[in-house]
């Protein structure tokens, strides 16, 4: 190797063909999205929306609103940044066209698949986690093929060093590998049906491990990644400190796996866990902030493109609403804020200026940045890109301040208990009604918002229409020598890496150590910091080159990555699979389900009751009085999957079952008027024509045997002969009571369902 | 439109990525202690609840709280009221219609808007399951009976409401009237 010419130039062009697909993709499954929201908020508002139809109700139309939102929209969205601005980045084409159209196509394929599947009812009742096990299995193989191209893309670099939006990406595609396979792991009963493998509060903890950092690592983490690149290409100002986006960075990925816990505050989860979900999301303010700090300060020098940039417009507003809920849902993670917050109005805000005013501006700032350029033409009216903005600036106004305004009397109504020691508003229905003019102002700004979006349609449209789609193209020198990759000692044996160790290793001794741990890890963690700190002073200058040459060495840094990511998850997960499961937690045991309640269960599931129900009553004075005792773990130990619910449109059912009798709820499903004037549920009629196939059962039961639900050993014909006797019984009953009930139709297993939640059975409880 | 450049001091990083340059600014003082604090107060929180023992059993936040509530109740409330003087309740208008309010959102689902009966049994005649006399319908209500799918409505309503709305079905039934107590009764009225 003696040559030292300048190495020839070499033309690269960019596959854009697939990034203009993703982003036309993204724009329309946007609007999909976005109409099923305004759809199901119509029916919030007006019952009758709900038309009287199994596949246009509420249960099953919300599922597909938030995945459509979240996995067509923002996943397009997000393919298409990551794609357009990886390859420029790092100076190469994507090494596979083939795999680029494989991801295409089998992206769009599960979109529809679960567009079909969701309103028939299939889904696994795992919120943003409902789509049916063989979907799961075609998403996990298209995700792994957009990894191989991602990673084979960075490997082949001509560029040697990699870019703070790399980093994020990374971390996205790590993560959400981790997060999705884990939160998927089930054992199906048929092609259509599985259970997880978790049940009860384990699997409350995994689905919140998943679901809120699903939030993290797919609404959140990419979009960094794409703002990284696309503000200050925008702006044309340099990003405002790297060394901020360090700290952002590691700080963002390894204390948002923490922070699950705080989607289950006040329930029965061990405290432990829910002080974790607390402080961690308190720690997690500063690390989102430091995001917006970047982007906005991106941005200084050059405020006044604003007033004629849209695309800077609808960054500086994403940017800033970003900020806006960063903070907001550590504030609603302190435990005393949670009581009030929780299983209202409260949390749909909140996570619609996320959605709305991040996602969805992020979004529009990048389509109307990039179209121009990947159709080499000009933006076909400014001013409409302009209407566009207040448009949907106004919707997400008035829907966030609608929900502040009907969340918070929620919270405050249904907490409410007078000085004479009873509740103030005893009837749950009286809070559904009394928000219906925010249910509409909801539906109002929603529709804005939607409106805003089409303008976007007709705009870009006309910005595209009968021009030329063109590439991109650059002209690289190979790099001149190859940056050697870290080896795995200077890896993990350096300063930066060996003091988070200690931390981590320190703080886990005092969390499992009790006392003794106490007294190991507190000088520990002290005298940690402390080195740290003199260490930094003297030589700080060496963390920094050492990061630099990790950041050309993109095996480490990835590794690094999953190690920061994987931490926080196992830490809470790995104990929490260990509690007893067969012996009592608390001296209580759930009663097993007959197979009559099993198949009514998973009616409830099919309906998507739980989306507006929750089943879990927390120890608040006002939560004992209206709905019973607080639940406990053991009452939920053989859910599988767990219904404690996150949303109370309706109320609590954990303990529904001793309140009223099978008429009540034969007539409150046919009709939930007859029997709670003003509810806004839907009518079932469907269930009421329907004949229950316990022939699915016998399946179901081994599977749950399987998974270590003690049913008795029983044939597949005793199993099915006495989910037939149970359903006579209750038939017989309604008959006595005046109605013409057959035992066959769906409605009697949901009433045996309904019938028997909150029955358990006190046993000695186990000594630690 | 072009600005000179606003801080020629800040120190820009030597390479460029794609044309994208980045600053090296320090990360600014309110941010770092924003982090600090939300760290330095984990630590104190963990000490407060896990290792000084402060943290208690939702039992018994829940029974302390509801302690509270009943002795603040307590102080209020005058006893349980008489047959007479809930008698005499289902005389006072105010009283009346204070209970048809809360019988027309709580009861009138099951018992029908006239008392006539739907789920649960007619009102107005004079056939009794569990007793008629105004304090075993103030038990009733109060209680519940959980067997026929009569929720317990003492919890909910408390025992202003719940003398209201006994006054209110007494309004519809004269002192001494002839009483039969049929427990066999079917719990569906046939109007």
């Amino acid at each position: 190797m003696t040559t030292t010419l300048t190495p020839a130039k070499v033309r690269i062009e960019f596959n854009d063909a697939v990034v203009r697909a993703f982003m036309l993709a993204a724009i329309v499954w946007g609007a999909v999205g976005m109409l099923a929201g305004v759809l199901v908020a119509s029916q919030l508002a007006f019952h009758a929306m709900n038309f009287d139809t199994s596949w246009f109700t509420f249960g099953r139309l919300r599922p597909l609103h938030t995945n459509a939102a979240i996995f067509a929209f923002v996943g397009n969205m997000m393919f298409a940044g990551i794609y357009h601005s990886s390859q420029r980045l790092l100076k190469q084409r994507l090494p596979s066209d083939f795999l680029a159209w494989v991801h295409f196509w089998g992206w769009q394929l599960i979109i529809v698949a679960a567009a079909i599947t969701l309103p028939m009812g299939l889904t696994r009742s795992k919120e943003y986690a409902e789509l049916i096990w063989p979907i799961n299995a075609l998403v996990v193989v298209i995700w792994v093929i957009f990894a191989v191209n991602f990673f084979w893309t960075i490997a082949r670099r001509n560029e040697p060093t990699l870019y703070v939006a790399l980093w994020f990406y990374i971390a996205t595609i790590i993560t959400v590998a981790m997060l999705y396979i884990v939160n998927h792991l089930q054992i199906p009963t048929s092609w259509t049906h599985s259970y997880p493998i978790f049940g009860g509060a384990q699997d409350a903890l995994v689905q919140w491990w998943y679901g809120h950092n699903a939030v993290a690592f797919f609404l959140t983490t990419p979009i960094l990644g794409i703002m990284y690149y696309y503000m200050p290409k925008a702006a044309e100002r340099p990003v405002y400190s790297y060394r901020l986006s360090i700290v952002h960075f590691w700080s963002l990925v390894f204390i948002y796996i923490w922070a699950g816990p705080h989607h289950l505050l006040n329930t029965a989860l061990p405290s432990w866990l829910q002080s974790l979900g607390m402080v961690f999301s308190l720690m997690l303010w500063a690390p989102s902030w430091g995001g917006m700090l970047n982007g906005l300060l991106t941005l200084r020098g050059a405020w006044d493109k604003l007033r004629t940039d849209p695309v800077l417009k609808f960054f500086a507003a994403g940017v800033t609403f970003y900020g806006m809920s960063t903070f907001e849902g550590p504030l609603m993670a302190i435990k005393s804020v949670n009581a009030l917050s929780h299983y209202t109005d409260w949390t749909i805000g909140h996570v619609h200026a996320g959605t709305l005013g991040w996602n969805g501006f992020m979004a529009a700032g990048m389509f109307y940045w990039l179209a121009p350029r990947l159709w080499k033409t000009q933006l076909y009216s400014v001013r409409m890109a302009d209407i566009h903005f207040w448009t949907g600036m106004v919707g997400i106004l008035l829907y966030i301040a609608s929900m502040w305004v009907s969340g918070i009397s929620q919270g405050l109504m249904l907490n409410a208990v007078s000085p004479d020691g009873v509740l103030v508003y005893p009837n749950f229905v009286e809070v559904v009604t009394s928000a219906h003019a925010m249910m509409v102002t909801r539906m109002i700004g929603g529709a804005l918002y939607l409106a805003g979006w089409v303008l976007m349609i007709y705009n870009l449209t006309r910005t595209i229409w009968g021009t030329q789609a063109v590439n991109g193209v650059i002209e690289v020198a190979a790099p001149e020598h190859e940056t050697p990759s870290l080896s795995f000692a200077a890896t993990f044996f350096n300063a930066p890496v060996l003091y988070s160790a200690a931390l981590v290793v320190f703080s886990c001794i005092w969390m499992f150590g009790g006392s003794v741990g106490f007294l190991i890890a507190l000088p520990g963690l002290i005298l940690t910091v402390i080195t740290a700190l003199v260490h930094f002073e003297t030589s700080g200058s060496t963390w920094g080159q050492w990061y630099e040459r990790l950041l050309a060495s993109w095996v480490p840094f990835a590794v690094l990555t999953f190690i920061a990511v994987a931490l926080g998850g196992a830490i809470q997960i790995i104990p929490t699979l260990t509690l007893e499961r067969t012996t009592a937690i608390d001296g209580i045991h759930q009663k097993l389900y007959t197979p009559l309640e099993l198949y009514g269960r998973d009616l409830y599931i099919r309906e998507g009751c739980y989306l507006c129900h929750s089943q879990m009553i927390r120890p608040f004075v006002s939560e004992s009085m209206r709905y019973g005792d607080p639940s406990k773990l053991g009452e939920s130990m053989y859910d599988y999957p767990f219904q404690w619910g996150s949303k109370r449109t309706g109320p609590d059912l954990a303990r529904v079952g001793v309140k009223y009798d099978d008429l009540w709820h034969y007539r409150h499903m046919l009709n939930p008027r007859s029997t709670s004037p003003g509810s806004i549920m839907p009518n079932y009629p469907w269930l009421f024509t329907q004949n229950s196939d316990y022939s699915v059962l016998p399946n179901r039961i081994h599977v749950q045997q399987m998974l270590g639900v003690p049913f008795p050993k029983q044939t597949p014909e005793e199993i099915v002969a006495a989910a037939r006797k149970q359903a006579e019984e209750i038939s017989t009953s309604l008959q006595g009571k005046g109605v013409q009930a057959i035992p066959d139709r769906e409605i009697i297993a949901l009433i045996a369902y309904l019938k028997q939640l909150g029955q358990f059975e006190k046993v000695a409880p186990t000594k630690k | 439109m072009q600005k000179s450049k606003v801080e020629p001091v800040d120190p820009l990083r030597e390479h460029v990525y794609d044309g994208i340059q980045e600053y090296d600014n320090r990360l600014p003082n309110w941010w770092l202690w924003t982090f600090y604090g939300a760290i330095i107060f984990t630590v104190a929180y963990w000490f407060y609840y896990h290792q000084a023992g402060m943290d208690q059993p939702n039992e018994v936040i829940l029974a302390r709280a509801k302690a509270e509530v009943t002795a603040r109740a307590a102080s209020l409330s005058k006893g349980p009221l008489t047959d007479d003087q809930l008698w005499s309740l289902s005389l006072d208008p105010a009283t009346v219609a204070a209970g048809r309010l809360t019988f027309v959102s709580t009861c009138a689902s099951c018992h029908g808007d006239n008392l006539e009966g739907k789920i649960g049994p007619n009102l107005t005649d004079q056939r009794w399951i569990h007793g008629g006399n105004p304090a075993q319908i103030v038990q009733t209500v109060t209680t519940g009976v959980a067997a026929k799918g009569m929720p317990a409505w003492g919890p909910l309503l408390g025992a202003k409401r719940v003398n209201e709305v006994v006054a209110f079905v007494l309004s519809y039934h004269k002192k001494g009237e002839p009483m039969v107590i049929d427990p066999t009764a079917t719990a569906t009225g046939k109007p």
